[in-house]
C-alpha cells in the first residue's frame, strides 16, 4: 500500500515541510542473516499475538510458560505424547512439501488420509495376507488409497487444466461422506456400535518402542523424511523439480519432463498422505475413527510453507506443531479453551512469518521531496 | 408429483442465494486481479457473526446480516494487507484466511456459547396476494427479503462493472495494472475496495446460511460452499449472470437432497450428501472441456503489482 | 505559447538507482519547443529510464525537472499528464480486451459514462483524421496489429493534451515503410508546435528525422549535438566509446539439410493460427535467416520447433530422417536440437536458481552428472565453472548466485553455453541479440558463426533486418505465418525489405 501514495496527484507543497514519499524496491540479494532475523521477528510477533489471545481467553500469563514449556519438556510422558503426535504431522508436512515442489497445490491431504486409513482398515478388518506381513500390507494399502484419491485431480490438472486446489478440496468432502457411510454402515464396530471401525489386533498395530507411549510410527516418519530428503535434494528428480518449481515454461523448453515429474510428485504426495492416515489408525487410535484426520491437511500445508518445502525443515516445524497440539489438548482440559485455538495460533504465526517475507524481499525507503 | 416439484422449485432460490452472492463477491474481487481463495473463511466469518448478532441482540435479523457482511469485510482487511500490501502469495493468503476463520469462528462461538443454539432468524416475506397464484406464487412470491434483493444486487453489480467509469477502471486494474497505473488509476485503492466489497458479499452469503436458512450456528457450517462458489466463478468465466445461473443449478442440487430422502428413495444418505461436491467437480471438468467462448478471466489475476520493480 | 525556440523540457542532473545499481548518473537533456529530439544510446544506456523520470514513472533520487524554465515535481504519470507530458512506451500500456475508446477513456474520464464515450469517440476520430491514422476504434485493441496499437497509444497521449511527446523505440516493431510513415507524422507534430523526444538506437532515424541528438552511455549524458552534418561513425563513437564493427563472414561449406519444415501450422496460446503452411529447410554449415516484422508468427515458429507448443499440421524432419513433428522438447533435444528463445528470462533461464544449475540442467538431462538417484554436485559445478570461463560470462561472483542477477548479455552467454554444450546439429535462435549492447551481440554472433563453421545448421529468426543481413547465408522472409520469399547471398536489402511488406 505504501507505494501508491507516490501515484496520486501531489497535493500542493506545504511550506517549511518536507513531504515524505515511500518507495519500494525489490532486493536483488539478501543476506542469510537478514532473512533469519526477519523470520525470527515474524515468529516473535506471531507468538506474542497468540499469547495475547490466550491471555484474553482466560489463561493466566504465568501458566502460559508453564503449559507450553515446563509441562511439556519436564515430563517424559508429555515428550512422548509430542513425539507420537509428531509422526503423522511430519508425514503430512512431507506430503505437502513434495506436491508444492512441483507447484501442485494439494489441498486434499485430509481426503487422501481418509482413503489411506480406509485401505489400512480394509486389510486389518478382513485379515488380508499372512499375519507377519499384515502391517506392511496395511501400509501399502494406505499408500495406494492415498494415491487413488489424488490420481483424479492430478490427471484432470495435467490433461484438462482443471484447477487442483478446488478439485482436491472438493474430494475431501466426498471422502468424508464416504468415510461416514462406512462407519455408520458396513464397517461400524459390532462390539460397541459406535461409529468407528472395530479395533485392530496386536499384529495390526505399529509396535511400541518400550519407552512411554512411543511407537514405531515415529520411525516410519523419520524413514520417510530420509527418503524424501534424498529424493528432493540429492536425486535427479529433485534437481529437475527445482526447475519445475521456479519456471515450468523454461523447464519444458530445455527438455525437463514436466508432466511426468508433476504427476510423480502429486502421486507421491498422495501416497504420503495415505501413510499419515495409516500411522494414526495403526499407531495412535488402533482403529479408524470418524475424525482422526481433522486439522492435518491444514497443518501439512502450513508446515510445508514455513519450511519452504524443505523436508528436514518440515520435520522440525512438524515437531513444533506437535508441541502446540499437545499444549492445546491440556488447555482444553484445564481451561476449557476449544481446540480451535491451536488452529488459530498456527494461522496467526504463519501470517506473521509470511508478512516478514515482504521485508526480506523489499526495501522501503522514505524520500523527501 | 406436482406438489413435489413445486415444493422443490420453491426451495431452490433459498439454496441458490448463498452461492449467488458469494460468487458475485468473488467476481468483483477477482476482476481487480486479486485471487480470493479465502471464500470459505469469509463465509464462515459472516455465518458466525450473523448468528452471534441475532443471539446477542435477541432479533433484528436484517441488522445481523449487515453485521455478517461487516465481519467478513473486517477479516478482509487482513487479507488485503497480506495480498495487496505485503504481496504474500495469493494462494497461501487465501488458504490462511480459511484456516484463520475456521479457528476464529469456532473459538469465538464456543467461548460465547453461540454454538448449537437455535434462534429465530429472518422469515419469509410473502408478497401479499401474489403468493396465492397457483404454481408461480409459492415459487416466486413467497421468499425471504434477501432472495428478492439478490436480483437487483446483480443488476447493480453488472451495471457498475460494464457501464461506469468505476467498472472500467476496476477491470483495467485486473487486466493490466501497469496500463491502469499509467492512466492514473490508484491500483491499491481499487484492489482494496474490490477485496472488501467482495468479502462483504461473501460474508452476507454466510450470514444468510445462519440467519435465514439454518437459524443455528454449527462449527464449520459453510460446508465447502465457499469453495463451490470459487468453482462457480470459473464456470461462469467471471460473468455475473452466468454465475447466477450456476448458483441456481447448485440450488437445485441442494434443494433436492432433503427431498429425495423424504420421498423415501433408496439412495444411501451419505452418497446424497456427496452430490454437491461431485456435481461441482463435474462442472469444473465440463468447463475446461468446453473452453470455447469468451472468458473474461482477468489477465493479471493473482499477480501482485509493484510499480518500481525491475527484474 | 512562449518563445518558440525556448526550452520546453529540461532534465538536469538526474540520478536514479535501483537497489544499488545506478541506472542514471547525473544525466541531463533539454528539449526545445517544436523540435524532434533524438535520445540515442545502446540498450542499458539509460535512455528509457531518463524518459520514465520525465513521464513520472520513476521518482528520481536527485536532480531537477524544468518545464518552460520553471522547476516542477512530477508525481506520478497522472501528474506528468497534467504537465502536458505524454509517453508512448516500448511495451504498450493498453488493456487488451478494451477498445481504443475505452483505453483512452481510462485516463480521460468525462462526467457521465455514456456521454463521455460519445464525446471521446468524436474527439479521437477528429485527431486520428488530422494525423491520417486509419483505425477501427470499436475493436478490442488486442485484436489490432502492432502498428495500430501504437496509433492508439499516440492518440491517447495527444487527446490527453500532451505537448511534449516521448516515443520509446517506436519503429522497432514496424516495417521500414510503416516506420517512415510514423516519423513523417512526428515531424508534422513538431511543426505544429509539439516537442517530440524520440528514444532510439537507430542512427539513421536520429540523423534523418531529428533536429538535435543527445547521446547517452552508461547512465550519463555524453553530449547533445545538431543532427545536421553529423556522421554515423561520429555518433557510433559517442555511443559505444569506440568504433565496433562486425564483418560479414559467409559459410565456407554447406552440407545436407538438417531441418526440413513442410506445411507447418501452429497456433498462438489463444488459438489464433500464427504459423500457416511454413516451408523451408536449413542445411548443415549454413545460417538460414527468417526475416520479418515482429508478430508474423516468429515466436510461434520458434516455440513449435523447440517443442514448447504442438504443431497442428505439417512435417518437421531433423537430420534428414528423424520425424520430430510430434516429438516432445526432450526428444528433440536428444536428436541434437538446441534452442535460444527470444524471451530468455521466461523460456531459457530460471532466474531464482543458480548460474551453475541453469548451465547444468541440459547435461543432467543427458545423464552427464550422475544417475537418477544422485546428481554429482561437485562435478556439475566444475563443469559450470569451466563453461562460464570459456563462454566469457561476466558478473559471476559465485556459481551459486541467482541467474536473474546476470545482465542481458551475460545471461544470453550462459544460455548459449548450455545449449552448445551438447554439440547440437541444429540451433534455433530467435532474436539472440535482442537487448544486448554491441559488444555482447558481436560475441553472440561469433558463437553462432563458429557453431555453423563446425557443421551445425543454424536457424536465425530475427526481426532485426541488419542482423539477418550480417549473419545469414540464406534468407527466408516470413509474413503472416508463411515464408513468402527466399534470397541467396549476396542480398539486396531493398528487395528483402519489399518482400517483408509486400504481403503484409
Amino acid at each position: 500500500m505504501a507505494d501508491e501514495t507516490a501515484g496520486m496527484a501531489g497535493p500542493p507543497k506545504a511550506h517549511g515541510l518536507h513531504r515524505f514519499r515511500p518507495r519500494l524496491e525489490m532486493r536483488q540479494t539478501t543476506s542469510g542473516l537478514r532473512t533469519a532475523a526477519m523470520i525470527a521477528a515474524g515468529l516473535a510477533v506471531g507468538l506474542g499475538l497468540s499469547a495475547l489471545i490466550l491471555v484474553a481467553s482466560g489463561v493466566r500469563p504465568g501458566d502460559l510458560v508453564n503449559e507450553f514449556i515446563v509441562q511439556i519438556f519436564a515430563s517424559p510422558k508429555n515428550i512422548s505424547a509430542v513425539l507420537v503426535q509428531a509422526a503423522p504431522m511430519i508425514i503430512v508436512g512431507l506430503s505437502a512439501s513434495i506436491a508444492f515442489k512441483a507447484r501442485f497445490w494439494n489441498i486434499g491431504i485430509e481426503g487422501q488420509m481418509i482413503f489411506g486409513a480406509i485401505g489400512a482398515t480394509l486389510v486389518a478388518t478382513f485379515d488380508i495376507g499372512p499375519e507377519g506381513l499384515r502391517l506392511p500390507l496395511m501400509a501399502l494399502a494406505a499408500a495406494l488409497g492415498g494415491i487413488a484419491w489424488i490420481a483424479l485431480p492430478a490427471v484432470l490438472k495435467l490433461r484438462l487444466g482443471v484447477n487442483e486446489i478446488i478439485s482436491t478440496l472438493l474430494l475431501n468432502y466426498v471422502a468424508l461422506n464416504f468415510l461416514l457411510h462406512l462407519l455408520y454402515g458396513p464397517w461400524q464396530d459390532p462390539v460397541s456400535a459406535f461409529p468407528h471401525s472395530e479395533q485392530f489386533e496386536e499384529t495390526e498395530r505399529l509396535a511400541a518402542l518400550g519407552w512411554q507411549s512411543l511407537n514405531a510410527s515415529l520411525i516410519v516418519a523419520l524413514a520417510l523424511t530420509v527418503l524424501v530428503t534424498v529424493a528432493l535434494t540429492a536425486s535427479r528428480v529433485g534437481y529437475l523439480l527445482n526447475f519445475v518449481h521456479t519456471n515450468a515454461t523454461m523447464a519444458r523448453a530445455v527438455g525437463v519432463p514436466v508432466v511426468l515429474l508433476t504427476l510423480a510428485a502429486a502421486l507421491g504426495s498422495g501416497a504420503l498422505s495415505g501413510l499419515a492416515g495409516f500411522t494414526i489408525s495403526a499407531g495412535i487410535e488402533y482403529r479408524m475413527t470418524q475424525s482422526f484426520f481433522i486439522g492435518y491437511g491444514f497443518s501439512g500445508i502450513l508446515i510445508a510453507f514455513l519450511a519452504r518445502n524443505n523436508p528436514i525443515g518440515a520435520t522440525i516445524v512438524a515437531l513444533f506443531v506437535a508441541v502446540l497440539m499437545v499444549a492445546g489438548q491440556s488447555l482444553q482440559v484445564f481451561y476449557q479453551i476449544p481446540f480451535a485455538m491451536v488452529q488459530l495460533i498456527q494461522a496467526i504465526i504463519v501470517i506473521c512469518v509470511a508478512a516478514s517475507d515482504f521485508f526480506i524481499r523489499h526495501r522501503v525507503q522514505w524520500l523527501t521531496g | 408429483m406436482t406438489d413435489f416439484l413445486i415444493n422443490w422449485i420453491a426451495n431452490i432460490p433459498g439454496f441458490a442465494v448463498p452461492f449467488a452472492l458469494a460468487a458475485l463477491g468473488l467476481i468483483i474481487t477477482e476482476k481487480s486481479g486479486v485471487l480470493n481463495l479465502g471464500a470459505e473463511g469469509f463465509m464462515l466469518m459472516g455465518a458466525m457473526a450473523g448468528a452471534g448478532a441475532v443471539i446477542v441482540m435477541g432479533g433484528y435479523p436484517l441488522l445481523a446480516l449487515v453485521i455478517a457482511a461487516a465481519a467478513a469485510a473486517t477479516l478482509a482487511l487482513v487479507f488485503a494487507t497480506l495480498t495487496i500490501g505485503l504481496r504474500v502469495n495469493q494462494v497461501i493468503s487465501g488458504l490462511l484466511m480459511v484456516f484463520l476463520a475456521q479457528g476464529l469462528t469456532s473459538l469465538i462461538a464456543t467461548q460465547q456459547g453461540w454454538t448449537n443454539k437455535a434462534f429465530t432468524g429472518l422469515g419469509k416475506l410473502p408478497l401479499g396476494p401474489l403468493k396465492d397464484i397457483p404454481v408461480v406464487g409459492p415459487i416466486l412470491f413467497n421468499q425471504d427479503l434477501i432472495v428478492y434483493l439478490t436480483v437487483p444486487i446483480f443488476f447493480i453489480a453488472a451495471y457498475v462493472l460494464t457501464r461506469t467509469h468505476v467498472g472500467l477502471r476496476l477491470r483495467a486494474v485486473g487486466e493490466n495494472p501497469e496500463a491502469a497505473d499509467a492512466a492514473g488509476v490508484n491500483i491499491t485503492l481499487y484492489r482494496l475496495a474490490a477485496v472488501i466489497i467482495g468479502a462483504a458479499l461473501v460474508g452476507l452469503a454466510g450470514g444468510y446460511l445462519t440467519v435465514v436458512v439454518a437459524k443455528i450456528w454449527v462449527d464449520g457450517m459453510a460446508g465447502g460452499r465457499g469453495w463451490i462458489a470459487i468453482a462457480l466463478v470459473i464456470f461462469a468465466r467471471w460473468h455475473p449472470w452466468r454465475a447466477l445461473a450456476g448458483a441456481l443449478l447448485f440450488g437445485c442440487v441442494e434443494a433436492l437432497i432433503p427431498r429425495v430422502a423424504a420421498a423415501g428413495i433408496g439412495v444411501p444418505q451419505y452418497f446424497m450428501l456427496m452430490l454437491p461436491y461431485a456435481v461441482t467437480l463435474g462442472v469444473m471438468v465440463w468447463t475446461s472441456l468446453a473452453r470455447s467462448g469468451a472468458s473474461s478471466e482477468p489477465s493479471a489475476l493473482g499477480q501482485p503489482y509493484v510499480r518500481e520493480e525491475r527484474h | 505559447m512562449t518563445d518558440p525556440s525556448g526550452t520546453a523540457l529540461a532534465l538536469d542532473a538526474i540520478t536514479k538507482t535501483f537497489d544499488g545499481f545506478r541506472a542514471l548518473d547525473a544525466a541531463h537533456v533539454s528539449v526545445r519547443r517544436g523540435e524532434v529530439h533524438a535520445l540515442l544510446g545502446e540498450n542499458g544506456a539509460g535512455k528509457s529510464s531518463l524518459m520514465n523520470v520525465a513521464a513520472g514513472l520513476y521518482a528520481p533520487d536527485s536532480g531537477r525537472i524544468l518545464l518552460d524554465g520553471t522547476e516542477v515535481t512530477i508525481d506520478g504519470p497522472l501528474d506528468a499528464r497534467t504537465h502536458g507530458i505524454g509517453m508512448v512506451h516500448q511495451h504498450y500500456k493498453l488493456v487488451k480486451p478494451f477498445n481504443a475508446i475505452e483505453n483512452i477513456l481510462l485516463s480521460d474520464p468525462g462526467e457521465r459514462y455514456g456521454a463521455a464515450i460519445d464525446a471521446l469517440t468524436a474527439r479521437v476520430r477528429e485527431v486520428a483524421d488530422e494525423l491520417g491514422f486509419e483505425l477501427d476504434v470499436t475493436k478490442p485493441v488486442g485484436t489490432l496489429s502492432i502498428a495500430e496499437q501504437q496509433r492508439v497509444e499516440i492518440l491517447k497521449v495527444l487527446v490527453g493534451g500532451a505537448w511534449i511527446l516521448i516515443l520509446d523505440e517506436p519503429t522497432a516493431v514496424l516495417t521500414d515503410a510503416e516506420g517512415a510513415r510514423l516519423l513523417e507524422t512526428v515531424r508534422a507534430l513538431a511543426k505544429g508546435g509539439h516537442s517530440v523526444v524520440l528514444v532510439t538506437h537507430k542512427l539513421n532515424e536520429a540523423i534523418d528525422y531529428c533536429d538535435r541528438i543527445t547521446v547517452m552511455r552508461g547512465g550519463r549524458t555524453v553530449d547533445t549535438v545538431e543532427a545536421k552534418g553529423i556522421s554515423q561513425s561520429d555518433l557510433t563513437t559517442m555511443i559505444v566509446g569506440a568504433d565496433v564493427h562486425e564483418q560479414r563472414a559467409p559459410s565456407q561449406s554447406i552440407g545436407a539439410p538438417v531441418l526440413q519444415v513442410a506445411g507447418l501450422r501452429a497456433a498462438r496460446g489463444d488459438g489464433h493460427i500464427a504459423v500457416r503452411d511454413a516451408n523451408f529447410e536449413v542445411r548443415s554449415g549454413e545460417i538460414y535467416g527468417i526475416a520479418g516484422v515482429g508478430g508474423n508468427g516468429q515466436t510461434e515458429l520458434s516455440d513449435a520447433l523447440s517443442g514448447l507448443t504442438r504443431s497442428l499440421a505439417g512435417i518437421v524432419t531433423l537430420g534428414g530422417t528423424t520425424d520430430i513433428t510430434d516429438a516432445s522438447a526432450e526428444e528433440r533435444r536428444e536428436n541434437g536440437l538446441a534452442a535460444i528463445p527470444a524471451d530468455r528470462h521466461s523460456k531459457a533461464l530460471s532466474g531464482t536458481l543458480s548460474v551453475a544449475d541453469n548451465f547444468a540442467v541440459g547435461g543432467v538431462l543427458r545423464g552427464r552428472f550422475g544417475s537418477w538417484l544422485r546428481v554429482r554436485r561437485r562435478e556439475l559445478e566444475q563443469a559450470a565453472g569451466e563453461a562460464v570461463e570459456a563462454f566469457d560470462v561476466q558478473g559471476v561472483r559465485s556459481l551459486k548466485q541467482r541467474a536473474a542477477l546476470l545482465s542481458g548479455g551475460n545471461a544470453q552467454k550462459l544460455v548459449i553455453a548450455r545449449e552448445f554444450s551438447g554439440s547440437p546439429r541444429l540451433i534455433v535462435a530467435h532474436s539472440p541479440a535482442r537487448g544486448l549492447d554491441l559488444r555482447a551481440s558481436a560475441a553472440v554472433h561469433e558463437r553462432l558463426r563458429s557453431a555453423r563453421d563446425a557443421g551445425a545448421g543454424v536457424l536465425l529468426i530475427s526481426e532485426d533486418l541488419d542482423e539477418i543481413l550480417l549473419l545469414c547465408d540464406r534468407i527466408g522472409v516470413m509474413t503472416r505465418g508463411q515464408i513468402v520469399a527466399e534470397f541467396d547471398a549476396p542480398f539486396d536489402r531493398q528487395s528483402v525489405g519489399e518482400a517483408m511488406i509486400g504481403h503484409g
